[in-house]
């Protein structure tokens, strides 16, 4: 053996010596970059059929002795491998171009890291540079319309987050966010986190991925982790953009002259269509024609700046980053401010022990405007100026009950200063080979403060109004305070046994407490210069309230399992048993969750092998999760005034309790998952397909007992929810030369949604979308999706030009008997394109969004009554005796019934980016290593039936299924805004 | 960096026992927060006495979210209690039914009726209010006399809405907690629930004359026995006659007692001033005076003279022509029932003689607060005057002297003794010693007769229906089937 091997040798060192000496070598040098121009550091470089190599070094930079003719076979993990031709050039810039098969590419998931290709749950991924390439505040906002079964419903609000929900919503009164985890840290927003610092953002969506967060894992997880520093030569970028904002689309009004002409209409109709004496009509020509949209709104801006260091040696690695975000919201005086920094470093302390720490800070800033101006913008009259002629504020007293818009936003004198700081300490330390043993604590403070002064006195006087209050004016300071920390502490053993077995396990035990505080603080009266006002000492009447929660703690022990045959058998099972303090039922705080899942890389079989398949993978998991974000019947006694009684003409105090304590638990969620994964030709096509089913097995909802128990409604585990869908994702990807790559997207989802079964006949049909005018738009119910529309129907337009509306019992009387229900504001279909190009230095992306199959309700014309201004179209299609109308009533002035004339169908297509960038090549550049522009336009279009402002509708209350989601009320309308941008590194 | 790797097996092991003590150090204790708010669970003897104060307050205002609900004393009990029986007729003016009291008037009500709804659950709303009570009190560490005396309170002001329940709908669901079953019971049923709770009462309860000045107003033991003979009489008429016998012992302890006695001046029984008097065996509180009002919202201003200068209130429930035609001459009964229009009444005012009805119910009407909703006016519940008239018609189903109370109660009236004593005297001398005390109606049902003497007044009686009002129709919904209407609706 050892003879044969130095024959070879000698043979090999015998033919290198010939051809040396034949042939004269020449020194090489070269720089290997990524497409982005960044220097790769550790690329193997051999000299094809030789021993010879080298690697490249901290700056890409790699030389060696090689011959003309020969070949270079460049290789680094992750990238396509590449051989280049030594021709008489004595310098190569080599652009290195990533592999797309992702073979190797590693998911996070929660407590540690699996590699994409033998996971057996459905994860949706996205790495951040995919992300850097626009303009985000939120890295959420991006997510929309890339990660199937994940549903965003966009606010464009200043500083507001938008809501996520997860493969459809499992509950009604418990949290539906998601669990969002940001390197390692659970917490319930990531508002406070740049989106410029996100490595990779993993959505984990069925049990098998889930069941390790236990009780927190129902409603879906999003895995932040942040950039760590690099070793190699300080590399420092700055990212800036700046750009406008306006509304997306708008609803046009009806104008003065219009305005006049309805509001005698509808007095006409007031009067029993026969004026007497007392009817008193507008002058047709009125002098102002004010357009109030126009009044309190502006142009917004935005300016953002990102600044990241990135660097380090063998043994510390450091990222840090500063970024600064500056908005002049669209409405006047609405303006947001957010300062972040991160600090990410690692330190290599010994071939065993490695730490780490991430810190990061948040500061932000919000000068609040209510989204209810929106609404008093649409129904003012527009026959008022802004301020008459002396300078006060015209009022519309002698038309409606509608305040000044204008008067109002001045008068908002409110802000919101969120802190936030979240750090996380990490140690990783091997044991023994396969062993390792990780132990982090992590902590979050939050530090929140809302000051509200209200100037009644100066609101007054501005309406030209006598005042008459009791306080002048009014200071609220708020001050919030939260914390939680988390102790981790978990062992990884990762051992390949024969070859063949794979075994990767985690087990190990979680703490956690968190606490919530707040006080608030509340004066009268006080001095109205702007440094004075904000003192709750120079006021009178001084009255405090707050209160320190109760701890909430959780003590949770996990373990997960991984095997692997071959490659191609895959197993896995995760459990997770969480103590929580907040469930002591029978003096039982803990709860167990576990997930099932198995794979089969078919392809990796050998009848499968030359196929067309490059992947083929079917998976299916099975688990149970816990939502222990519930409302607790919290039941305090002696809180009624309705129990007092007199003895002797004395008054005597009454204690009582008018419901019952039904101990409640965590929701349990169960969730089946069957999914395939593909990849054709090369693997530029790729996909992957997945049904599931969850279903809330315990949701919990109001319950009312009949009368005879005399017993209040409370909450009790009553009703099942089901979400059953289908998500597709493919994808194309292609790599025509060294120039030119694109790739194209597209993601579908179908969920069903729906409160599948009451397991209390007692169950209670809360209502919900509250109108704020006596009527409601929507109601639970069995068989129904939540957040069902249950309205009347309306038959049409009678000869009085009135709403007909269908007596569905046929009683005679139009009551709540006669409603039915329209289905619900959750979309049953979305989808996502999106397109990637590069071609040369240009890069171009383009993403739309599109949802289908739900409805939206039109809240701010329905609640629309005496003297508001109405819509321009429904102004012009109104019913008159001369022209009579199917399509709009005549005008009217009473409140509407909650009906069908108002639903209207929210499917809606929209372009969320087109951003085009060139990069400026870097033989031109001295200073920079890299440098992109780039111009970018976020919902430029948008194409919809809706005749509000905008389909798109979160709500009043973060998503709450009977609150005013879907219902267009005092909502924030979207945005389109456009961008020019610029990436630098140096 | 050198030493730690030297040291590695240290810090191995110090890894393993901080990593052990921590997961075992860790147990329930670490999860066991407290709460921050006083629970259910911290009730506690202090709060026995307000547990037992809210029985009673759940007589006065229910003030329920969106619509318009009534206690269970005033506007919908004056109804149904009232309204439909031949003493009264709805009142007010034609064009202002009084959302239902038309149609009590004209028995052409329905299920959804929503009177009907306001008493079925308000009196619900009391039973549970008794029933925490009744499951807390017992559990306390307290002074044992007050312990018994606060659970037969709550005992005696269960039994009071369940008879109130039993007289309106029949039989009813005999709820003391969460876990009893809604169907319902049956009358019989129903009266042993009220007797046993009203025998615990009656043994549990202080006498009038062992309370404090301070608690008057609360249940006594001479209330249940009241209460539980009025509950025998209509036991007798309804079911079993031998209860008879029940009423007469009853009565006569009471009468024997000589803890009451009958006012002098019949008119005095119902002025503020005579708020719990001799007379008075049990009053539902009104406590009209500021700072605080803890009155019984509506009751005299939903039956205070309606029209004329004074406007005082809304004029319903007003007194038939065929009760003040149906008075002897010289019963002064008469003119302290019935305000008549134009009349100066005790206090010295004037009745205008255009306010808009020709009669009003004078028992409403209150001196200190005749017009404002949440007014002083206490409600009599139960009088020594009615134990006479109980304890002379068992007299007479039991073969004793029934002449003595009756004539008692005649005598008082300013009347001669009755020329004959039968049983269609003493029905008579009820109808008129009780009228608009909420009494007429069931007593013409437990008499047998409502049908005859209501259809002869007009009103569209069907017998075999309209003895009992229908249960609810949201009621009947809600209990998906489990609670079955009465018969007829």
């Amino acid at each position: 053996m050892n003879k044969i091997m130095n024959l070879r040798f000698l043979a090999i060192a015998f033919c290198t010596l010939l051809t040396q000496s034949l042939i004269s070598q020449q020194l090489i040098n070269g720089t290997i970059q990524d497409t982005n121009k960044n220097p790769i550091p550790g690329v193997n470089i051999i000299i094809k059929n030789s021993l010879k190599g080298t690697v490249t070094d901290f700056d890409g930079n790699f030389s060696l002795q090689a011959n003309k003719d020969a070949i270079l076979v460049i290789s680094y993990v992750g990238f396509v491998t590449q051989e280049i031709t030594v021709t008489d050039n004595n310098y190569y810039l080599i652009t290195f171009l990533e592999d797309l098969s992702q073979l190797d590419e590693v998911v996070v998931v929660g407590y540690g890291t699996q590699k994409k290709e033998v996971l057996t749950s459905s994860v949706s991924s996205l790495k951040g540079k995919d992300l850097a390439k626009e303009p985000l505040v939120n890295a959420i906002q991006a997510l929309q319309g890339k990660a199937a079964g994940v549903q965003i419903v966009a606010s464009d609000a200043p500083g507001r987050a938008s809501t996520v929900v997860i493969r459809g919503l499992g509950t009604v009164q418990g949290g539906r966010d998601p669990l969002y985890v940001v390197d390692g840290l659970l917490t319930d927003n990531i508002n406070n986190i740049n989106s410029s610092d996100i490595l990779t953002l993993s959505v984990l969506k069925d049990a098998a991925s889930l069941a390790i967060y236990g009780n927190r894992g129902a409603n879906g997880v999003i895995i932040v982790t942040t950039k760590k520093g690099k070793t190699g030569k300080l590399k420092v970028s700055l990212d800036s953009y700046t750009g406008v904002r306006d509304i997306l689309s708008k609803v046009r009004v009806a104008d003065g002259k219009s305005y006049v002409t309805y509001f005698n209409e509808a007095a006409l109709r007031d009067f029993n269509n026969e004026k007497d004496a007392s009817f008193i009509e507008l002058p047709s020509q009125s002098i102002y024609n004010t357009n109030w949209l126009d009044e309190i709104t502006r142009v917004g801006q935005v300016v953002n700046h990102n600044l990241s260091l990135s660097g380090g040696t063998e043994n510390i690695r450091a990222f840090f980053s500063v970024g600064l975000y500056d908005e002049k919201g669209i409405i006047k005086g609405n303006d947001y401010n957010r300062l972040t920094l991160r600090s990410n470093v690692d330190y290599k302390l010994s071939d065993k022990l490695n730490f780490s720490h991430n810190v990061s800070v948040q500061l932000s800033n919000l000068d609040v405007k209510n989204d209810k101006l929106f609404t008093t913008a649409y129904k003012q009259t527009p026959i008022i100026p802004v301020r008459n002629q002396d300078g006060t504020f015209a009022n519309a007293s002698a038309y409606n009950n509608v305040g000044n818009p204008v008067a109002e936003l001045l008068f908002q004198d409110e802000r919101h200063k969120l802190n936030r700081i979240q750090a996380s300490f990490n140690m990783n330390y091997k044991i023994i080979e396969p062993l390792t043993f990780t132990s982090r604590f992590s902590i979050e403070l939050d530090n929140n403060r809302f000051i509200k002064f209200d100037n009644h006195l100066a609101r007054v006087e501005a309406a030209g109004s006598a005042f008459s209050g009791d306080a002048e004016n009014t200071l609220t300071i708020k001050n919030e305070n939260n914390y939680r920390w988390f102790l981790d502490n978990y062992f990884t053993y990762d051992k390949t046994f024969n070859e063949d077995h794979h075994l990767k396990t985690t087990f190990g035990f979680v703490s956690e407490e968190s606490r919530r505080s707040h006080n608030e603080a509340i004066s009268n009266d006080l001095p109205i210069e702007k440094n004075l006002r904000y003192n709750i000492n120079n006021g009178s009447n001084r009255n405090s309230n707050g209160e320190i929660e109760p701890f909430i703690r959780l003590y949770s022990y996990l373990a997960r399992v991984n095997y692997e045959y071959k490659d191609t058998y895959l197993l896995n099972a995760s459990y997770r048993r969480d103590g929580s303090s907040q469930f002591k039922e029978g003096d039982n705080f803990f709860g167990d969750f576990f997930a099932f899942s198995a794979g089969w890389i078919v392809s990796n079989e050998n009848f499968m092998k030359g196929g067309i398949f490059d992947k083929l993978k079917l998976r299916a998991s099975y688990g149970e999760l816990g939502n222990q974000n519930v409302p607790l019947n919290v039941l305090t006694a002696g809180d009624l005034n309705e129990s007092r009684y007199s003895f002797n003409g004395t008054v005597v105090e009454g204690i009582t309790i008018d419901s019952t304590v039904v101990p409640l638990t965590w929701e349990v969620t169960t969730e089946l998952n069957l999914g395939a994964e593909f990849a054709f030709f090369d693997r530029r096509l790729t996909g992957e397909v997945d049904y599931y089913e969850r279903t809330n097995t315990n949701a919990i909802l109001d319950v009312a007992l009949p009368s005879p128990y005399g017993l209040q409604g409370f909450k009790d585990h009553v009703a099942e929810i089901n979400n059953t869908g289908v998500e597709v994702l493919l994808n194309w990807s292609n790599q025509v030369n060294e120039k030119f790559k694109y790739n194209i997207g597209t993601n579908f989802t179908y969920n069903k949604n729906e409160l599948s079964k009451i397991l209390n006949p007692f169950f209670f049909k809360s209502i919900g979308g509250n109108l704020g005018n006596g009527q409601f738009t929507k109601r639970v119910d069995v068989g129904q999706p939540l957040g069902s529309f249950f309205l009347h129907e309306v038959e049409g337009i009678d000869d009085k030009g009135e709403l007909v509306y269908k007596d569905l019992n046929n009683d005679g009387s139009i009551d709540e008997n006669d409603k039915r229900y329209f289905g619900s504001f959750i979309p049953k279909i979305s989808m996502g394109l999106n397109l990637g190009v590069n071609y040369n230095n240009f890069d171009l992306s383009v993403e739309a969004f599109a949802n289908f199959g739900n409805k939206v309700y039109n809240g701010k014309k329905a609640q629309r009554s005496s003297g508001e201004n109405t819509e321009a179209v429904a102004f012009n299609n109104r019913w008159i005796p001369e022209r009579p109308s199917n399509f709009e009533p005549g005008a009217f002035n009473s409140i509407p019934l909650a009906s069908n004339f108002f639903l209207e169908s929210g499917d809606f297509v929209r372009v969320n980016n087109i951003t085009v960038g060139y990069t400026i090549p870097s033989e031109n550049l001295k200073f920079f290593s890299k440098l992109r522009i780039y111009a970018s336009a976020k919902n430029p279009f948008i194409f919809k039936d809706f005749s509000g402002f905008n389909p798109e509708l979160p709500g009043d209350d973060n998503g709450n299924p009977l609150g005013t989601s879907g219902v267009e009320l005092d909502a924030f309308p979207n945005l389109r805004s456009f961008y020019l941008g610029i990436n630098t590194s140096f | 960096m050198k030493k730690i790797n030297n040291n590695n097996k240290g810090y191995n092991k110090l890894l393993f026992i901080a990593a052990l003590v921590f997961v075992f150090s860790c147990s329930k204790d670490y999860l066991d927060v407290d709460p921050n708010k006083p629970i259910p669970e911290q009730l506690n003897a202090d709060d026995a006495e307000g547990l037992v104060n809210s029985i009673y307050s759940a007589h006065l205002q229910w003030v329920d979210s969106g619509t318009e609900v009534w206690n269970i004393n005033s506007f919908s009990w004056i109804g149904v209690s009232s309204i439909t029986s031949d003493n009264a007729e709805k009142g007010s003016i034609p064009g202002d039914p009084g959302r239902d009291k038309d149609l009590l008037d004209d028995f052409t009500f329905t299920p959804t009726v929503l009177s009907f709804s306001d008493l079925f659950e308000g009196h619900y709303k009391g039973i549970q209010r008794a029933n925490q009570a009744l499951s807390r009190i017992p559990t306390f560490e307290m002074d044992a006399a007050l312990q018994t005396r606060l659970i037969g309170e709550a005992k005696f002001l269960r039994a009071h809405f369940y008879f109130r329940l039993a007289k309106m709908f029949g039989g009813v669901s005999l709820i003391t907690g969460r876990d009893s079953s809604l169907e319902r019971a049956t009358l019989e049923d129903t009266y042993k629930f009220i007797e046993q709770d009203l025998l615990d009462a009656i043994s549990a309860l202080p006498k009038k004359a062992d309370y404090t000045l301070e608690d008057l107003g609360r249940a006594t033991q001479g209330a249940a026995k009241a209460l539980l003979a009025k509950l025998y009489m209509y036991y007798a008429s309804n079911i079993d006659a031998s209860k008879w016998q029940n009423v007469w012992d009853l009565t006569n302890e009471i009468m024997i007692s000589n803890a009451y006695g009958l006012m002098p001046n019949y008119e005095d029984v119902w002025k503020d001033s005579h708020e719990n008097n001799q007379e008075s065996i049990f009053e539902i509180q009104g406590h009209g005076q500021l700072p605080t009002l803890v009155g019984i919202q509506g009751y005299s201003q939903t039956q205070a003279p309606r029209g004329g200068d004074d406007n005082l209130g809304w004029g319903f429930n007003t007194p038939t022509q065929d009760l003040a035609d149906s008075y002897e001459a010289g019963d002064t009964r008469s003119d302290a029932t019935i305000i008549f229009r134009g009349e100066t009444l005790f206090d010295g005012r004037l009745i205008s003689e255009s306010v808009l009805n020709p009669m009003y119910n004078q028992k409403a009407y209150s001196s200190t607060a005749p017009s404002i909703r949440e007014g002083e006016k206490n409600i009599r519940v139960l009088r020594y005057a009615e134990v006479l008239l109980m304890n002379a018609e068992a007299a007479l189903e039991t073969g004793r002297d029934a002449a003595s109370p009756l004539n008692t109660v005649r005598n008082r009236a300013g009347l001669g003794n009755a020329p004959t004593v039968d049983k269609a005297a003493i029905w008579r001398e009820r109808r008129h010693e009780l009228a608009f005390e909420h009494d007429r109606f069931f007593d013409l049902v437990r008499q047998g007769r409502a049908g005859q003497v209501l259809r002869a007044h007009g009103k569209a009686f069907v017998d075999g229906k309209h003895e009992y009002f229908p249960i609810p129709q949201v009621q009947i919904d809600k209990s998906e089937g489990i609670l079955i209407q009465n018969s007829g609706y």
